[in-house]
């Protein structure tokens, strides 16, 4: 690690399994009610917006098939937009991992003599814990995103990708504002603590000479980089600098300036539930005499061309980052992003996680979710994500299946069992009476099982379960149909 | 340090070999062109429907909108910086000399500093054009339209549009531009952000004021307009 | 017209009345009925949780039992949503062509419950009576998975003595997920929590749904808290009339 020591955040290597994780998170009744409170915001908003476009499916269906197709021709659009963005001024850099993308960067830093930098928000920064490590190399990373300032101010960490404070709520803003600005007399009004920011970042944009984005795309076809935001703080570190660095995930090409026609659409009313972003900036390379006069653009691949090279979880490069399948996801509106131990969270993190982290960590999420198919029915770009989930459950599982440890687990042992039981009617039949007899030692007088033990007292923990009725349904019919003969 | 042609060469071999089964380097374009584009790519509405709905978005988003015809621009933006309050002014380096009214002091930006631009109260830029389905100001940063940075630091910017420039859909615009544009901004609204608890917060990095002259270029075209904001109005209320 | 059964392993173990409301229904409708002594379970819980070899045992099972009938028909839509969305690629990726041709003849022949009812005998007076208030929770196979639809409430509206209550936020999910309620106990619990306060907003005396599953989930809960409510298979509804009530109110 050259030497350089930091502490990482959202690391998925030390994160705790997700049934671990949410412990805390669910007893945590601030929590929950801020982020519930902003995902109905959010969905409300998207679903007003999705309903009124008549269009809406086939915009997701040409979403998910230029994203596709950006996919399976990723090599040729790389080359293309590598030449584009060259020739437009632009220095392309290659990273095959974290490390080495860190480095690139670490590495401009240094020529630029850069002791600060500005950064538009991105998660793939965090994902290769770029500020951390630039902290540890002396170099302080200003984020400029209100709701990064927030997190970076408060030592919180992102718990959504695209409102990555949204568990935080105006009280909490306010303390943290209060403490690190010194300002005595702040109120909690929104408008007041957004005006806090503005000042606190000013100086910054205008004296801070080197920036560091993410892209929401590169554009194969122009070798453009396309931003999407709302505040302004992104056109502020893409125009005042004289150096601008952009870190991007290798699948973030599309073909054509033109496909943007499409995926400015969807992004928007998926995100955030705007017709149109406030600013969305496209530029290609550098301009004389507008923006800065340097640009590198690294490519990360970090994982990704081992995803692509696979059938089922290939799909999973489409993400654009709406971020509309946390939203829409059960399961993250009780326990917000934390849990998921991984800058990305939710469903799309439940699937990109483990993968990036070629499944030697973080195998716990896939399991993060009941399968309830809500995040599939709102992805722009169609991805099925229950689908790649399953896949994922199946690796794990031929993971965990030859260890010793897990051969006595009630979870395997249960399973293995059961295919037994099922394969055989009669079986099946025995089980279900061993089972009743077995379990009317549980069952209380009211004909109901208040206590399991084992994997069993997960269910009854908040749940009782009837007990097991004397005659199951395929011996009633046996019965009838001999009576009725 | 690792020579970084090095990382270059192995990751294109992995995504060539990872998408050998899916790719047809061949003939690309061919593949490209047969995607599925069904979605709606023409508007339906009349000029004076469209230009109603373009205005009628840009004050969803609070901007402050006048209409006005083209002989009258000059006293149009000369009311607009008089009721602004504002003195000092930047102005797009290719900005007509005739929109910048006098009894105003008036920066040109001629790669004007940072410092020198922060100093300005506002801003005057042209557009590219405009997106009514959204109410989204197109600058593709022309002379008249100014470098990305005088539209960005002044806190007020007076934004000129003409009726002529507004496309009723995201896809027509796209189908407007003839070369894709080496620097675009989209403008939906001022600055804004919802990151604490939701709340929509306007102004925060950007320009807090947006102002637009729609330009009524059209000429008879637009006569049918009073009709159209009817319609427009009656459309939704059922 | 002729059916065969398939009352899955759980309904079979745990809600026989289920199963004889079933019988009871489309019988009434003049269904000739069968059912296979042999069958187990479609496989839905393994596959579900990542045993995909043993899921594909039962799926090869299912396909060569019922590969002969004229249509089956399934109680539970969590249990068609696992043969339409997973036997596909199960059996690609584990099947032989035999299979697959056999599978691919069968499904069309797979229906849950109400798509039977409504979309093959062509009925949505079914003759119920159910003098009670009711509110239907949409599961999220029902819904997202297999999509029925407008066919539960076209079935429930003709229920004579009935007062339906509209669920609030009905597309979101209990927390059941098979193995996920207790895999995830806690998050399952806390989605549990929140359901029932939508649940208990209704004033119903029953929740109904096309799938015991979600019902077995909400119906535990409900009972461990003493919530006056009642769950109840759609099929029990369905098949209560004056002269025999459900057998949940006996």
């Amino acid at each position: 690690m050259s030497g350089t020591s930091y502490h990482p955040v959202l690391d998925p290597a030390l994160a705790p399994p997700f049934p671990k994780a949410v412990l805390p998170v669910l007893r945590n009744p601030q929590l929950r009610k801020n982020v519930a409170h902003a995902i109905d915001v959010i969905q409300a908003k998207r679903a007003r917006l999705v309903a009124e476009k008549v269009d809406w499916q086939e915009l997701r269906s040409a979403g998910a098939a230029i994203r596709e197709h950006s996919l399976a021709h990723l090599g040729a659009y790389l080359e293309q937009f590598e030449a584009r963005c060259t020739a437009a001024g632009g220095t392309v850099h290659w990273a095959a991992d974290a490390d080495e993308a860190r480095r690139i960067i670490l590495e401009i830093l240094r020529q630029e003599n850069a002791s600060e930098v500005i950064k538009i928000k991105t998660m793939t920064s965090a994902e290769i814990q770029l500020n951390p490590f630039l902290e540890a190399a002396g170099i302080k990373a200003y984020e400029t995103d209100l709701a990064e300032i927030i997190l970076q101010l408060g030592h919180e960490e992102p718990s959504h990708i695209v409102v990555p404070a949204l568990h935080v709520n105006r009280s909490q803003v306010r303390e943290i504002f209060a403490q690190s600005m010194g300002i005595k007399d702040l109120s909690d009004d929104p408008k007041a603590l957004t005006a806090a920011a503005r000042n606190y970042l000013r100086q910054k944009f205008l004296t801070v000479p080197t920036a560091i984005s993410g892209a929401n795309f590169l554009v194969a076809e122009t070798g453009s980089v396309a931003i999407v935001e709302s505040e302004g703080n992104g056109r502020m570190c893409l125009t005042l600098p004289n150096t601008m660095i952009t870190l991007a995930g290798i699948e973030k090409v599309i073909p054509r300036f033109q496909d943007l026609e499409v995926m400015l659409q969807v992004l928007a009313r998926s995100a955030t539930g705007e017709r149109m972003n406030p600013y969305t900036s496209v530029w290609s390379g550098v301009t004389p005499g507008d923006g800065p006069q340097r640009f590198h653009v690294v490519l990360l691949d970090n994982g990704r061309s081992k995803i692509l090279a696979k059938n089922t979880e290939r799909q999973t490069l489409r993400c654009i980052r709406c971020a509309a399948c946390m939203n829409s996801c059960p399961v993250y509106r009780q326990t917000g992003g934390h849990a998921y131990g991984s800058v990305y969270p939710g469903p799309i993190g439940a699937i990109l996680t483990p993968q990036l982290m070629q499944m030697n960590y973080a195998q716990s999420l896939p399991y993060a979710s009941s399968l309830c198919g809500a995040c599939y029915e709102v992805c722009p770009v169609k991805i099925n994500i229950p689908e790649v989930l399953l896949e994922l459950r199946s690796q794990v599982v031929n993971q965990e299946r030859g260890k010793a440890a897990k051969f006595f687990d009630p979870m395997y042992l249960g399973l293995r069992a059961a295919n037994l039981i099922f394969s055989r009617a009669w079986l099946f039949h025995a089980a279900q009476y061993l089972g009743r007899v077995g379990l009317k030692l549980f069952t209380g007088k009211d004909g109901w099982i208040h206590r399991l033990p084992s994997i069993g007292g997960e269910w009854t923990q908040t749940r009782d379960l009837r007990g097991l009725p004397k005659q199951p349904f395929h011996s009633w019919w046996a019965a009838r149909q001999k009576g009725g003969r | 340090m690792k020579v970084p042609s090095d990382s270059r060469a192995r990751i294109l071999q992995q995504v060539h070999a990872a998408t050998q089964k899916t790719e047809n380097p061949g003939d690309l374009a061919s593949t490209y062109s047969n995607l599925p584009r069904t979605y709606v790519r023409a508007g339906r509405l009349s000029v004076a429907e469209r230009i109603a709905l373009m205005i009628e978005r840009l004050r969803e988003y609070d901007a402050d909108v006048v209409e006005t015809t083209s002989d009258k621009l000059d006293l149009a933006i000369a009311a607009q910086l008089r009721a602004s309050g504002r003195h000092v002014f930047v102005a797009a380096e290719g900005l007509p000399a005739a929109w910048m009214a006098g009894g105003f002091e008036w920066k040109i930006d001629r790669n004007l500093s940072a410092a020198e631009i922060e100093t300005c109260e506002g801003v005057v830029t042209g557009s590219f054009g405009g997106i009514a389905d959204s109410g989204t100001i197109v600058l593709h940063h022309s002379a008249q339209e100014g470098r990305r940075i005088v539209s960005l630091l002044p806190d007020w910017h007076l934004c000129i549009l003409y009726a002529s420039r507004v496309v009723e859909t995201l896809p027509e615009y796209f189908a407007r531009c003839e070369q894709p544009p080496v620097l675009a901004t989209y403008i939906s609204g001022p600055s804004a952000t919802a990151d604490i608890e939701m709340t929509r917060i306007k102004g925060v990095h950007g320009p807090r004021f947006l102002n637009v002259i729609v330009v009524d270029d059209l000429g008879a075209e637009l006569n049918t307009r009073q009709q159209g904001k009817e319609e427009i109005s009656q459309g939704k209320s059922t | 017209m002729r059916a065969s059964l398939f009352i899955t392993c759980y309904n079979d173990t745990l809600f026989p009345e289920t199963g004889r409301a079933v019988v009871r229904l489309l019988e009434r409708l003049g269904v000739e009925l069968d059912f296979h002594p042999k069958q187990t379970c479609c496989g839905q819980m393994h596959a579900n949780t990542g045993f995909r070899g043993e899921a594909f045992c039962q799926a090869k099972r299912f396909v060569r039992m019922y590969q002969d009938v004229v249509a089956v028909v399934i109680p539970s839509s969590s249990c068609v949503a696992m043969i339409r969305d997973q036997y596909p690629g199960l059996f690609e990726e584990l099947g032989n062509e035999e299979l697959r041709r056999q599978f691919a003849s069968l499904l069309p022949r797979v229906y849950e419950l109400s798509e039977f009812v409504v979309d093959q005998l062509g009925v949505d007076d079914v003759g119920a009576y159910f003098p009670h208030r009711v509110t239907y929770h949409a599961s999220c196979h029902g819904l997202r998975g297999i999509h029925l639809g407008d066919r539960p409430a076209r079935l429930m509206n003709k229920v004579r003595g009935m007062e339906q209550v509209p669920l609030a936020n009905l597309d979101r999910c209990c927390g059941f997920g098979g193995t996920f309620s207790v895999k995830n106990g806690e998050v399952s619990s806390a989605m549990l929590a929140v359901k029932l306060q939508d649940l208990m907003a209704t004033r119903a005396e029953f929740c109904t749904a096309l799938d015991n599953s979600c019902l077995m989930h909400l119906g535990g809960a409900m009972h461990r808290q003493y919530a006056g409510m009642k769950t109840i298979h759609l099929a029990e509804i369905l098949a209560s009339t004056e002269a025999e009530p459900a057998e949940a109110l006996l």
